[in-house]
């Protein structure tokens, strides 16, 4: 690491919080042939770009829903899931946005950033071929700010299998004034998803979000 | 937040403890993974894969997996033990015709070196339903007293209505959390 540094200073430099971990651009890892775990871990914002091409989830990984729920009232806040027989209605249509369905955007009120603590589940269906490590990485920014990552390896997916994870945790502690940035600047919270497969970087999501619902 | 107060014993103890719920298909592992958390127990189908419950607290966290119990999974349990701490196994109590392949189960996975450092919690699931068998009736069916490998217990529970549910997993985050604190 300490060479890559010394290389070139422009485009690394090392965060004074983190050990020893050096920051990389967006622009350098699409010069990559894959993008590793480690790669995006090192990304300090979120990208303009997705890094990596719908076609290289060669394990037809499907996500078919998303819920938030609020583990205190345990009331489900959000919850999205893709019809069984989507799949159908969409190779029949022309011109299909190849991005289509890897951004989802949020609207919440905020009410939403009161919360304590807080389920996040994904589903997830896997195709014909065993997938060996499957890994993710959730990095959420407002602006360039860093709020929380989750990086969780799922490990071995059974062929044919639909599986979910539910990520229950307590929402970061934030300033009474970033909330309030938060809540009148929609949108601007936005969230990167990367999976991996044997620490390839295999599909890219992105998430946006706002908390002014109702104001 | 219950399971989130059983919790905090383990804190700076360890920093991920992984539980493992198996058993054979129906014994009730997605029920009792979903009442932990009070979730919605009405439309529960066969597992076709994994669930997974990941909690964090403090910067320590629980990830509990619930793997499908139906014979054409079992073969991919194996991918599954690598660093479990507790394995929960979940019978179905009143299912006497399958407690010979339900102890063969069990039996075969405790051989597994993978999960030799694993603490035991043998849920007897159902135990309420007419004709059930008692806890202490499947503890004999299942030879558990043969077992000298790993610390064990065996709890009745409900799934349905939750009762023992959290006092089984207590008693197996204890006996984690007190093998880690050991080893220190």
């Amino acid at each position: 690491m300490t060479s890559v540094v010394s290389k070139s200073k422009e485009n690394f430099y090392r965060q004074s919080k983190s050990k020893g971990d050096v920051v990389v651009t967006e622009e350098q890892l699409l010069k990559k042939e894959y993008v590793s775990p480690d790669d995006v871990l090192r990304l300090n914002k979120v990208t303009e770009n997705y890094l990596c091409k719908p076609e290289e989830n060669i394990y037809e990984i499907d996500f078919t829903r998303f819920k938030i729920r609020d583990m205190k009232t345990n009331t489900v806040l959000f919850e999205i899931a893709k019809p069984t027989d989507l799949r159908d209605c969409q190779e029949s249509e022309e011109d299909v946005d190849p991005n289509a369905g890897r951004f989802v955007r949020y609207q919440f009120t905020p009410q939403f950033l009161r919360l304590k603590i807080v389920g996040a589940t994904v589903e997830f269906t896997v195709g014909k071929r065993p997938v060996e490590s499957f890994r993710m990485i959730e990095k959420h920014y407002f602006r360039d700010r860093l709020l929380k990552t989750f990086d969780f390896e799922f490990g071995f997916c059974i062929p044919y299998s639909r599986n979910t994870c539910e990520h229950i945790y307590e929402f970061p502690p934030l300033p009474e004034d970033l909330v309030n940035e938060m809540i009148t600047s929609p949108f601007e919270t936005r969230s990167d998803s990367f999976y991996f497969v044997d620490n390839k970087l295999i599909m890219h999501n992105k998430a946006d979000y706002a908390y002014n619902g109702g104001l | 937040m219950v399971l989130l107060q059983i919790l905090r014993k383990l804190k700076q103890k360890e920093k991920e403890v992984r539980i493992l719920m198996l058993g054979l298909d129906n014994a009730g592992k997605t029920t009792i993974w979903k009442k932990f958390n009070g979730e919605d127990i009405n439309t529960i189908s066969p597992t076709l894969g994994f669930n997974i419950k990941s909690l964090d607290h403090n910067g320590f966290q629980l990830n509990i997996w619930d793997v499908g119990g139906q014979k054409s999974l079992r073969s991919y349990w194996r991918n599954y033990f690598e660093s479990t701490d507790g394995l929960v196994w979940v019978v179905d109590s009143a299912d006497k015709m399958r407690l010979e392949d339900c102890k063969s189960e069990l039996h075969k996975l405790l051989q597994e070196e993978r999960l030799s450092g694993a603490t035991l919690l043998v849920f007897a699931n159902k135990c309420d339903l007419p004709g059930a068998l008692s806890a202490q009736e499947i503890k004999d069916a299942l030879n558990l007293d043969e077992i000298k490998t790993h610390h064990w217990q065996i709890v009745w529970c409900s799934a349905m209505t939750g009762e023992n549910l959290l006092d089984g997993i207590d008693w197996m985050i204890t006996d984690i959390a007190s093998r880690i604190f050991t080893l220190d």
